[in-house]
């Protein structure tokens, strides 16, 4: 029932997400517990609040957990592999404050001119900002063995120290650029809606979906599940566990930075402490949509679900107007139950098979 | 298997019957409507009294209404504000988590058709809340300054603790106590240091002080809580006889150490006065469609809190009589 049993029986299995046919109701009810929690908490509310199960109170929902989300699905390539990736939320400040920063305009000191790039730049630069956060990560734990939680833990602090020396502890406000420098339209990522839904949304399912396709789909993504679940075994058959590891680090952080850019143009302001102990949301996230902490388990659609519970709860909660104490506590007890159940399957029905 | 749906039954069981236990208040609207109240952090006794009295205030005016806190976070806030929205909130009145960040979920709300009244903190555009209701630092500063100064005298050493830079109230606060003191050549400042309004770092910044500073014979401090610090730094080290320490915000275990005798005054912020007259002036646009007010910023005067009216502190930041 410990996090050890479940170690001993983890197997190198490449295909986690796939093996079923149990006729188990239990398995079913584990398999999709992420599932049912959701349901039921969407019940309970809708019973609870008139408010609550509306079209745009869903939306607004989604639109919520488009943040946490984003984060959740980096988390959970990081997760996969056996890490833990602690500096998502200070990347998403960073992101957000670096993207403010470009909007303001940068000044070449010895080229005497200011350039305002375009918006398409903006977002570019700032991806690519995460990115380098998360090569950064990646290298320090593939290549000089640092273990992932101190080198994120790491990264957590500088990351939201320079977005603090960036800003002075100050926040960027305008950020919606002006028409004659032609860097307009940053509010769109937060502000617009396709087809009535918010872009925010769109841009979750879409990086969803691609990060879906990668685990499931191409070379990369056994790769990520075998050196998660056995790394010794995953690199004698001929995996380049190290170049996984650097690229799911690297992914996380550009989770991270789209993240950032989403939240700062909701807010339409960038300030240097948004998302503090946002990966400990994500965390909570991933646990909750199945994912083991030791690696080789767990799948985006889980993630997902995860984060839909994690904030359709806390929606609900605020919705229905039950009292801040209480919300933290509901709150961390769906993350310990998610776990409890995580070391039942794991465990417990991993000797059966 | 069994064993594991029960367990899962036994929470969903726990989990409403928590939910509709702490419901009855949300459920039981009143007449008037919602007013939806948002708070920094209530584990601060400061902003509970806050959220408190305005929650009070708008059930005794005939709402219902929820107190929810964001923590200084600007996304928490910006859901609460939807939160807000979804439930029809007739108002919302709010303690902005940034003077910056929190302009778009401000401009969000009343958009929205909701008019937003914003206490103890400002935001930096004015013409989109209906009022915004603070304490006046400036008055403040300048009220605990004279105090000290009575106290200290005209010649004396001392010691500055300053609040979070970030802050605007550390930089208005600071400038009113130097505006007063530098009147007076004979005083001093050997040392000033920040301690982003934080007792723990109070404690280890006058510690610190004591090693390289020997001699002073007051501390002014921008709040209570790094003043409260500073005495208990002072108190471990025995050096606290003879040194006047003045504070600001009227906290009660500012008020307990005025008690004691160990802080000689603390400057109340009107909290419980401000968040009232809030929830009134919400009351009435919402029965009139126009501002009680006119003037938008509404700066609320600070008191002061010496052993000789310490009686008198009834409640948690209030002063009554």
């Amino acid at each position: 029932m410990t996090d050890e049993t479940s170690k001993m029986t983890d197997t190198p299995n490449a295909s986690q997400a796939k093996p079923k046919g149990a006729f188990d109701i239990g398995h079913l009810i584990l398999e999709g517990r992420a599932f049912f929690a959701l349901i039921a908490i969407i019940a309970v509310f809708s019973f609870l609040s008139p408010n609550y199960a509306t079209v745009s109170n869903f939306l607004i929902m989604m639109n919520q957990s488009a943040i946490f989300g984003l984060l959740a699905v980096g988390m959970v390539l990081v997760i996969l592999n056996g890490g833990i990736d602690l500096s998502v939320g200070s990347v998403l400040g960073l992101a957000g404050v670096f993207a403010g920063f470009l909007m303001q305009g940068v000044e070449l000191q010895w080229a005497g001119v200011i350039l305002y790039p375009p918006v398409w730049a903006v977002v570019v630069l700032t991806i690519g900002l995460g990115a380098f956060v998360g090569y950064v990560n990646g290298v320090l734990i593939a290549i000089f063995k640092v273990p992932a939680f101190v080198a994120t833990l790491g990264s957590l602090y500088v990351a939201r120290g320079v977005a603090l020396l960036m800003t002075n502890g100050l926040t960027f406000n305008n950020l919606d650029g002006s028409p004659e420098l032609g860097n307009t339209g940053f509010n769109w990522l937060g502000f617009n809606r396709l087809a009535g839904v918010p872009i925010g949304v769109w841009i979750l399912i879409t990086v969803a979906t691609l990060a879906g396709l990668l685990l499931t789909r191409t070379a990369f993504g056994r790769w990520l599940y075998a050196s998660g679940g056995n790394a010794r075994a995953a690199d004698l058959s001929g995996v380049p566990v190290k170049r996984v590891q650097i690229t799911v680090y690297m992914l996380s952080g550009m989770c991270a930075a789209i993240a950032g850019l989403v939240l700062s143009s909701q807010l339409t302001s960038a300030g240097p402490n948004a998302g503090f102990t946002y990966e400990l949301t994500a965390i909570a996230a991933v646990v909750v949509g199945g994912a083991s902490l030791m690696g080789g388990r767990g799948t985006v659609r889980g993630t997902l679900l995860g984060t839909f519970v994690i904030v359709f709860l806390s929606a609900g909660l605020v919705i229905t107007g039950v009292s801040f104490y209480w919300q933290t506590v509901f709150t961390g007890a769906v993350i310990v139950l998610a776990v409890m159940l995580n070391s039942i399957q794991y465990g417990g029905l991993g000797k059966r098979s | 298997m069994i064993k594991l749906t029960r367990r899962q039954a036994l929470l969903t069981g726990v989990a409403t019957a928590a939910t509709t236990a702490s419901m009855p208040f949300a459920a039981s609207a009143q007449d008037g409507g919602f007013i939806s109240v948002i708070v920094n952090d209530p584990a601060n006794p400061y902003w509970f009294t806050e959220g408190e009295v305005a929650k009070a205030t708008a059930e005794e005016l005939g709402y219902s209404a929820t107190v929810s806190a964001h923590r200084g976070d600007t996304n928490v806030e910006s859901n609460l504000v939807d939160a807000a929205i979804t439930n029809n909130a007739v108002a919302i009145i709010l303690d902005p988590a940034n003077a910056d960040g929190s302009v778009g979920v401000v401009r969000k709300a009343t958009d929205a058709g909701i008019p937003v009244f914003l206490v103890n903190a400002e935001i930096n555009e004015s013409g989109i809340a209906i009022g915004q209701l603070v304490s006046n630092n400036a008055q403040g500063a300048a009220l605990g300054a004279i105090a000290w100064q009575e106290i200290v005298g005209e010649e004396a050493k001392f010691v500055e603790f300053y609040g979070n830079p970030a802050d605007n109230n550390a930089a208005t606060r600071s400038n009113g106590y130097n505006t007063v003191l530098s009147q007076y050549p004979g005083l001093e400042k050997v040392a000033e240091e920040v301690a982003n309004w934080d007792r723990t770092q109070g404690y280890n910044k006058m510690q610190s002080i004591m090693q390289a500073t020997p001699e002073f014979d007051a501390v002014i401090s921008g709040n209570d809580e790094m003043a409260l610090g500073a005495i208990a730094a002072m108190k471990e080290a025995g050096r606290l006889d003879g040194v006047t320490v003045g504070g600001f915000d009227g906290s009660p275990d500012a008020v307990e150490a005025i008690k004691a005798g160990e802080m000689a005054y603390t400057v109340l912020q009107p909290v419980a006065v401000f968040s009232r007259e809030a929830v009134i002036q919400a009351d009435h646009y919402i029965k009139n469609g126009s501002a009680m007010v006119s003037e938008e910023k509404q700066l609320f005067d600070c008191l002061l809190i010496t052993p000789d009216n310490v009686g008198n502190y009834t409640a948690a930041f209030t002063l009554s009589g």
